[in-house]
C-alpha cells in the first residue's frame, strides 16, 4: 500500500539513507527498527513530506505521495510535543481541522477520543497542566484524529507507561485492523515481535533486512535441538552437522539443510533414545541482532 | 495477535490483491478550510484570549483617550478674560477686540467689567477680578495689567483700539473706515491645497512614526515567539506534516498582520472621536487624505518585515535565543525610526520611496501637500514588490530552519541550508 523506492538523502558528506526500498502492505504493522543514526527518522520524515528526497519515491498504490494524501496520514514524529499553553480539546480540534476534517465532525471525533482515554474531564485545561502520561495519550489521539489511511509512528512507544503501551497496542490493532498500513520504529524488540507482521532493518542508511516474520526465518540458518538419554558427543561426526553447542546429552546444531535433518534423526534413534528433536525458530530480536552484528562484522 | 502471521495469511492475499487493484481508501478529502485560513485564525484566537495582549491593547487605548481628554480640557476649557474699563467706549474695545481673539479649537470670550475709575480698576485688580484694566488716556488708551499681558490680549485690544479710533476719526473727517482702508487689503493664497499647518504635520509625522515602529515590533515579536514556541514545544514536525510549510507561515503572517492592522485601526478611530469630541476635528480634513495613504502604507511597511521576523523565530530553537536572532530587526526599525526624524529635504524626498521608510515619509509628505497622485503610488507599488522579496526570502529562511531544533542557526547558515 505504502512504497518506498530508493530513498537517498545525504546530509552535507554524511549519507543518512542509500537508496532505501520497502513497503508496507494494507492492513500490516511493519517494525522498523535499526541502531540509533541508522536513518529511521529521517526515511519517516521523508515519507511525511517533512524533509526532501535526494533521490527515491513515495507511492501511495500506484500514486506517489502528494500533500493530499499526507493530510490523511496519521504521524507521531520522535520529538513530540503540541501547544503547551492552548487547551486540550482546542488544539486537538485545530490540528484535526489540519488535516481536513470538518469542524463539526473534528468536534465529536475529538470529545470521542478523550472519553476514550479517560480524559473527557480535562478537556478544557491547557496541555500543560496533564500529567506527563496524559500528555502522551493526547499525543496519540493527534495522530489518530483524521481517520488516517496509513499511519508512521517514530518511537511511539518511548516513554509510555505500561497502560499507555497497552492502550496504543490496542489502537494500532484497531487500525491494521480496517486495513491501515502501519509502520513504526522502534528500540524495543520484543514490542516489534509482539506486534509486528513485518520488519525492516536498517543499518547505516541502508536495508539489510526485510520481510514478514517468517520470510526472515527463511533465511536463517536451520537449527535444531537434540536431546538423547546417553551422551551426544557423536554428533559432531555426522556429515552436514556443524555443533554450536555440546553439553552432556544435549547438542545445538546447525544443518546445512532439511535432508540432514532428517537423516540426524534416523541416526539417532538408531543409535539411542531420542528425548527433544527440535527446530530452534529465532525471534525477530535475535534475527535483528543476526543481522545487524554479523553484517556490521563484514 | 502473536507475530504469527500464517494464521491471516488469507487476508495478506486479499490485501495484495485490493493493492493490485488500487487503494481500498480515499486518501484525498476535501479540505473544508484552506489549511493558511485556520493557522491565521488560530493566531487571532490565541492573541484574543492571550491577557497581556488585551491588556496592552486596552492600556494603550486608555492612554489615547486620556491624552485626548488632557489636551481636550486644556484647550477647550472656556476661556473667560475680564478686562475692567471705565466708560462705554472701552466697553466698545472691549467687545471688539474679543473678534480679533477668536480661536477656532476654543471658546474664548473676553468680558467688560465697569468699574468708576481707574482707583476702583486697580482694587479690582488686585482682587483679581479682571485680568487688565483698560482706561483712556490723552493718546489713546493705558492697558494696565498687575503681570505683563498675553500677547494675544494685548494684539487684539491693540487691533480693536485702533479700529475704534480710525472709525472715530473717519467720521471726523467726514468719511470711512471702508475708503480710508481702500486699496490697502492683503489677502493670503496659497498655491497648493494642502494645509500648511506646521503642527499638525509635526504631531502626525510622531505618531505615523510611533504606531508603525511600535506596531511593528510588537506583532513582529509576537510572530518570531508564535514561530518559536512551536518548535519549541516540537509540534512543529507535525504541522508540517499535516500542511505546506508556506500555508502555514502564511496563515501566521496573515493572521498577525490582520490583528496589527485591526489595532491600528482601532487607535485611529479612537483617536479620529477622540479629536472630534475635543473640537480638533477642524484638521481632519486635512488629515484625510495622508491618513488614507498611511494604512496600505503601513501594511505593505508591515508585510514587508513579517517573514523576516517568522525567519529570526526559526533560526531560534527556544525563546531565549529570540533577542540574538531578532536584533538586527529591531535596529534596522530603530535606524528606520530616526531617519524618519531626522531627512531633511533632497535626502527625505528620496527616502520616502525607500520600502518601509516610506511608511513613515510618504504619508507626511501628502501631508505636506507637495507630492503629485503618482509618488504615493509609486513608492507603494515599490513597498509591496520589496515586500514579495522578503517573503520569499524569509520564507526560504523559515522552511530551512524551521526542523532544526538544536541550538541557533545564524542568517547565513539558515539561508545556505539545504530543506
Amino acid at each position: 500500500m505504502l512504497f518506498v523506492e530508493g530513498l537517498t538523502r545525504r546530509f552535507g558528506s554524511t549519507t543518512a539513507l542509500e537508496s532505501v526500498s520497502f513497503d508496507v502492505p494494507a492492513g500490516r504493522m511493519v517494525g522498523f527498527v535499526g541502531a540509533n543514526g541508522a536513518g529511521k527518522t529521517t526515511a519517516m520524515r521523508i515519507i511525511m513530506g517533512v524533509l526532501a528526497a535526494d533521490a527515491g519515491t513515495v507511492r501511495w498504490g500506484s500514486q506517489p505521495v502528494t500533500d493530499a494524501h499526507r493530510r490523511r496520514f496519521g504521524y507521531m514524529p520522535e520529538e513530540r510535543g503540541l501547544y503547551p499553553k492552548q487547551g486540550v480539546r482546542d488544539q486537538l480540534v485545530h490540528l484535526a481541522r489540519l488535516h481536513g476534517v470538518p469542524a463539526s465532525v473534528a468536534r465529536a471525533r475529538v470529545t470521542e477520543q478523550l472519553e476514550r482515554f479517560g480524559l473527557g474531564e480535562r478537556a478544557r485545561d491547557r496541555l500543560e497542566s496533564l500529567s506527563l502520561g496524559n500528555q502522551q495519550r493526547v499525543q496519540i489521539i493527534a495522530a489518530v484524529l483524521a481517520e488516517p489511511v496509513a499511519l508512521v509512528l517514530d518511537e511511539p512507544f518511548s516513554g509510555l507507561d505500561p497502560t499507555a503501551v497497552d492502550e496504543m497496542t490496542q489502537l494500532l490493532r484497531e487500525h491494521t485492523a480496517a486495513g491501515v498500513p502501519v509502520l513504526f520504529s522502534s528500540h524495543q524488540l520484543e514490542l516489534v515481535e509482539r506486534l509486528c507482521d513485518g520488519l525492516v532493518v536498517l543499518r547505516a542508511g541502508q536495508v539489510v533486512a526485510q520481510g514478514s516474520a517468517e520470510e526472515l526465518r527463511a533465511d536463517t540458518p536451520l537449527r535444531y535441538r537434540l536431546t538423547l538419554r546417553g551422551d551426544a558427543g557423536w554428533v559432531r561426526d555426522v556429515p552436514g552437522v556443524t555443533v554450536l553447542d555440546l553439553a552432556g546429552r544435549s547438542v545445538l546444531v546447525q544443518l546445512a539443510d532439511q535432508g540432514t535433518a532428517s537423516r540426524l534423526v534416523g541416526l539417532a534413534t538408531q543409535r539411542d533414545e531420542v528425548y527433544e528433536f527440535s527446530r530452534q525458530v529465532p525471534s525477530l530480536a535475535e534475527i535483528y541482532r543476526d543481522v545487524v552484528l554479523s553484517r556490521s562484522a563484514a | 495477535m502473536s507475530a504469527g502471521p500464517s494464521g491471516r495469511a488469507g487476508s495478506v492475499d486479499a490485501d495484495r490483491q485490493q493493492l493490485a487493484e488500487g487503494p481500498a481508501v480515499t486518501p484525498t478529502q476535501a479540505p473544508e478550510t484552506r489549511p493558511w485560513a485556520l493557522v491565521a485564525q488560530r493566531e487571532v484566537m490565541v492573541r484574543l484570549t492571550d491577557r497581556n495582549f488585551l491588556v496592552g491593547t486596552a492600556v494603550t487605548v486608555v492612554l489615547l483617550v486620556g491624552l485626548l481628554l488632557v489636551q481636550g480640557w486644556l484647550s477647550g476649557r472656556p476661556d473667560t478674560t475680564t478686562v475692567a474699563v471705565t466708560d462705554a467706549q472701552g466697553a466698545d474695545v472691549v467687545a471688539a477686540a474679543e473678534e480679533h481673539l477668536a480661536d477656532p479649537r476654543r471658546d474664548v470670550t473676553l468680558e467688560a467689567l465697569s468699574v468708576a475709575d481707574r482707583a476702583a480698576g486697580e482694587a479690582v485688580l488686585a482682587e483679581e477680578e479682571a485680568e487688565a484694566l483698560l482706561v483712556p488716556s490723552a493718546e489713546g488708551w493705558v492697558l494696565v495689567t498687575e503681570h505683563t499681558p498675553s500677547t494675544s490680549l494685548r494684539q487684539a485690544i491693540a487691533a480693536a483700539a485702533s479700529e475704534h479710533a480710525l472709525s472715530g476719526n473717519a467720521a471726523a473727517a467726514g468719511t470711512t473706515v471702508e475708503q480710508l482702508r481702500a486699496g490697502g487689503e492683503l489677502a493670503v493664497e496659497t498655491l497648493s491645497d494642502g494645509e500648511d499647518d506646521g503642527m499638525v504635520i509635526a504631531v502626525a509625522g510622531v505618531a505615523f512614526a510611533f504606531l508603525f515602529y511600535l506596531s511593528s515590533v510588537m506583532f513582529g515579536m509576537t510572530i518570531a515567539s508564535s514561530v518559536v514556541e512551536e518548535k519549541q514545544s516540537r509540534i512543529v514536525e507535525i504541522l508540517a506534516a499535516a500542511i505546506p510549510v508556506r500555508a502555514l507561515l502564511a496563515g501566521k503572517i496573515i493572521g498577525t498582520s490582520a490583528l496589527a492592522l485591526a489595532q491600528l485601526v482601532l487607535l485611529v478611530a479612537v483617536g479620529l472621536v477622540g479629536s472630534t469630541v475635543v473640537g480638533y476635528d477642524v484638521f481632519l480634513p486635512g488629515m484625510a487624505e495622508a491618513l488614507a495613504w498611511y494604512l496600505p502604507f503601513f501594511l505593505a511597511g508591515f508585510l514587508a518585515l513579517a517573514c523576516i521576523w517568522a525567519a529570526a523565530g526559526a533560526m531560534a530553537s527556544r525563546n531565549e535565543d529570540l533577542q540574538t536572532t531578532t536584533t538586527p530587526l529591531t535596529m534596522a526599525l530603530v535606524a528606520v525610526f530616526l531617519l524618519g526624524f531626522y531627512l531633511e529635504g533632497t535626502a527625505r524626498a528620496v527616502a520616502s520611496f525607500v520600502p518601509v521608510l516610506s511608511t513613515l515619509l510618504m504619508p507626511l509628505r501628502v501631508l505636506e501637500g507637495d507630492v503629485g497622485w503618482w509618488e504615493p503610488a509609486l513608492a507603494l507599488v515599490l513597498t509591496l514588490a520589496f515586500a514579495v522579496a522578503t517573503v520569499l526570502a524569509g520564507a526560504r529562511l523559515y522552511r530551512r530552519s524551521l526542523l532544526h531544533t538544536q541550538g541557533r542557526l545564524g542568517w547565513r547558515a539558515a539561508w545556505s541550508r539545504s530543506g
